[in-house]
């Protein structure tokens, strides 16, 4: 296997009205890496994957996915091939069925006309089937968004990353809104299908215990600076609990 | 059987904005669609003037003074109008939700009785009580007042009563149980809880009222709409237009008062000294004031000139006459007046849903730059130089468009136009796809951005963006828009016939002039009908798209 550097984030740095968001991040991630992005809350943590994203501006710094400055890519279509987002379910579109909400990754690929078309005669059925398959939804595809539990919305979410296929998954807090179990389903769900097809990912999570048991690598942030950044078997217990404590919060305060 | 049934519940949005079309394109073969038919000889030359008159207003000292006159007049009798709709609202609404009754059997007494009356009190448009009021009273203020105080209070009322029975349960059971008394429980629990919704909503009806005020000129009583309607007879579009501009002022001035009020509602934290909500009540207590004694001391109206003998005998005459007294062969027992007046009806219900169709298509070819999150490009990421330039000049069109009632572009199409269905459809749609496109834009603005976003993220473009994303979930509270003003827009037929642009308006009209009393009941039973067939078709309608 490969091992290429997908994304590459020199001094990237942000503020928000004079507050600091992020300060001269640095780090580099190798293809195929599956990274925990932990933290206190108000740590950075959306903001930095809304860069990666380009859904927030850079500031300064630099930044490579793939090996070309994000900059360079062309707005929407091309980019979508490389990056991918899922968040809590609030990123579907409720009241359309699932197997549209699942063919909203093919956007990317398809003219305006076959996207109309398929509002009506879903196109490529069978690919949003086989994704549906893979996170045990098949039955639901004509479902209504609305009506589904929110784990199995979130499974919906991952169905439209596996139709769109992008290099690089981003997840913003993936599990917030689920209940333990549920959590546990979608997030092995999710590590599963990015090693099976070599993809790259970086979650955000609440959780370091989810972080410990499906990520091979942790970079903590704190006050938009990074505190460690360590394969995930190195980080002691001493070290969360810095990142965790509230002292040296409240002593700026 | 099952298959089916899951791609009629897949399809069903589609099926039925399907069906709409059709019932709009039905309604589009009630004109013949034929330039000599549709266009008076002077037409588009009149046109031309009438647009003159827009880019170069008639702005002498002359004209400024007296449409400033007329403005006061329009703004003391909506004021005045409004002080009363929201006293009768209160009582009527409080009474028509049951809060106040304990027994079951005594609170759907009172339900469908106050809730009746609240109905029947809107179903009859401003106007009509105010040709009413005239023909019983006479040329006195207190017409144009009570028939705006009558309609609004019933509209009021009722939004009154529908907040008090959606009030949260909770903090009303913990009163019962703390042992308070029933008034107790409205006033601590009941008010404080539906307060600011009240507020703002009798603040949207204030700017309609403004409108429906001066409108209140069509039956000969003062205001703005009386000098437009003065200035078209001279055919002096210039002077139009400036007390069209007054009216325009006035409606964005209150629009921003409300906007003022409902920031002030929702505004959580507290400031110190004047409050907002200080302000804005001793502003309404100043105007409503100003208003009644303008009304009292300078339109030297008096109340107990309403009771004189003589009204009461005109009034005994006109009621008396509506119910066919001293009359052989009234209108409502003839089948031949019900055959004519129902083919009217027809073609007024033909006339709705042109119009709503007109407003539709409208609305939809600009509500999408005319979101501000749009504009901005919040929404779909997206940002281009002209978003803010064509944002404001489409919210611009909105205004203009709402702010003119729908008598005064029907005055001014039925120059272009002769009269019919057309014009009348189209000065509906004038005035109402100004108001749906300010509801629709407002949809969007509320909308969770997340979703959209995360599309345009995926990689969809801004056409499938719009499909896929944005109609998909404004699509059930846009058609809600669309159905709620077509039943206004039903109510308000009535209006524009009377300016000759066709339907059962245009024969009520004459029905009045030529004192045909029962000819006016079987109209107003016709009207019900129609009011009756609105609410179902739109309520069964909107049950299809949930």
């Amino acid at each position: 296997m490969t091992s290429k550097i997908m994304i590459d984030v020199k001094n990237l740095t942000k503020h928000f009205e004079r507050k600091i968001a992020l300060s001269s991040l640095s780090f580099t991630i190798k293809q195929g890496e599956m990274v925990a992005l932990i933290g206190p809350s108000g740590a950075g943590k959306s903001t930095l994957l809304n860069s990666i994203a380009r859904l927030v501006p850079l500031e300064s710094g630099e930044m490579l996915i793939d090996g070309q400055n994000i900059s360079t890519y062309k707005r929407g279509k091309a980019f979508a091939k490389k990056v991918g987002v899922i968040r809590q379910q609030f990123d579907l579109i409720g009241p359309l069925a699932v197997i549209h909400n699942v063919l909203a990754g093919k956007l990317a690929d398809w003219g305006t006309v076959k996207s109309l078309i398929s509002l009506l005669v879903p196109q490529e059925k069978d690919a949003a089937l086989m994704a549906l398959e893979r996170v045990g939804l098949t039955d639901k595809a004509h479902e209504i968004t609305s009506t589904l539990s929110g784990g199995e919305q979130q499974r919906v979410a991952l169905a439209r990353l596996l139709v769109q296929k992008p290099e690089i998954i981003l997840a913003d807090e993936p599990v917030a809104s689920l209940d333990p179990a549920r959590a546990d389903d979608v997030l092995s769900m999710l590590t599963k299908i990015v090693s099976e097809d070599n993809q790259t990912l970086i979650a955000s999570l609440h959780s370091v215990d989810y972080a410990r048991k499906y990520f091979d690598r942790i970079i903590s942030l704190k006050n938009g600076a990074i505190l460690f950044d360590l394969p995930t078997e190195k980080v002691t217990d001493e070290m969360l609990a810095e990142l965790y404590s509230l002292k040296e919060h409240s002593s700026h305060a | 059987m099952h298959k089916w049934k899951t791609s009629f519940r897949l399809h069903k949005r589609f099926i039925l904005s399907l069906i709409l079309l059709a019932v709009f394109g039905w309604s589009l073969f009630a004109v013949k669609w034929d330039a000599d038919e549709v266009y008076h000889a002077g037409g588009i030359p009149t046109l031309g003037q009438i647009f003159k008159g827009l880019f170069q207003p008639d702005l002498s000292p002359e004209v400024l003074s007296k449409g400033l006159e007329a403005a006061w007049i329009t703004l003391a009798y909506a004021v005045a109008g409004m002080s009363l709709a929201i006293i009768y609202a209160f009582i009527v609404g409080v009474l028509a939700s049951g809060t106040l009754t304990s027994s079951r059997a005594a609170r759907l007494a009172n339900k469908v009785f106050f809730r009746g009356i609240l109905g029947f009190t809107r179903s009859i448009h401003e106007l009509v009580w105010a040709w009413l009021f005239v023909a019983a009273i006479g040329f006195s203020p207190f017409a144009a007042i009570f028939a705006l105080a009558i309609p609004y209070g019933g509209i009021l009322g009722r939004i009154f009563a529908d907040m008090l029975n959606d009030v949260p349960k909770e903090p009303i059971k913990a009163l019962w149980a703390a042992g308070a008394s029933k008034l107790e429980v409205l006033f601590y629990g009941y008010l404080p809880l539906v307060r600011a919704d009240m507020i703002s909503y009798t603040m949207y009806r204030f700017e309609c009222s403004i409108r429906s005020s001066a409108i209140m000129s069509f039956v000969g009583l003062g205001g703005l709409g009386y000098q437009i309607q003065l200035s078209l007879a001279d055919l002096k579009y210039d002077q139009v237009w400036t007390y069209v501009f007054y009216l325009i002022a006035l409606v964005v001035l209150v629009d921003i008062w409300s906007n003022f009020v409902r920031k002030g509602l929702t505004d959580r934290k507290r400031r110190r000294g004047f409050s907002t909500g200080w302000r804005a009540s001793l502003l309404a207590a100043l105007l409503i004031a100003g208003s009644w004694i303008y009304i009292y001391f300078i339109d030297h109206a008096d109340i107990s000139d309403l009771f004189s003998d003589q009204n009461a005998e005109y009034a005994g005459k006109f009621f008396g006459g509506l119910i066919g007294l001293n009359e052989n062969n009234p209108a409502f027992f003839d089948a031949e007046s019900w055959a004519s007046a129902l083919k009217l009806t027809y073609e007024t219900l033909e006339m709705s849903v042109m119009a709503i169709g007109f407003s539709t298509i409208a609305a939809c070819l600009t509500v999408i730059p005319a979101a501000r999150n749009i504009a901005s490009g919040n929404l779909t990421i997206s940002k281009k130089w002209y978003n803010w330039p064509l944002y404001g000049l489409v919210r611009l069109v909105y205004i203009f468009s709402r702010s003119v009632p729908e008598l005064v572009w029907a005055m001014m199409i039925i120059f272009i136009l002769k009269p019919g269905i057309l014009p009348g459809a189209l000065a509906l749609a004038l005035h109402n796809f100004g108001i749906l496109g300010k509801l629709w834009a407002e949809v969007i603005e509320d909308m969770d951005p997340r979703p959209i976003r995360n599309l345009a993220a995926s990689g969809a473009s801004k056409i499938e963006t719009l499909f896929y994303g944005i109609l998909p979930i404004v699509m059930p509270r846009f058609l809600t828009y669309v159905l709620y003003r077509w039943e206004v827009i039903m109510r308000t037929t009535i209006v524009v016939g009377f300016v000759g642009a066709g339907g059962l308006g245009m024969d009520f009209k004459l029905a009045m002039s030529y004192f045909q009393y029962t000819q006016i009941t079987l109209l107003l039973l016709c009207y019900m009908i129609l009011v009756v067939i609105a609410d179902f078709a739109s309520e069964s309608t909107r049950k299809t798209v949930k």
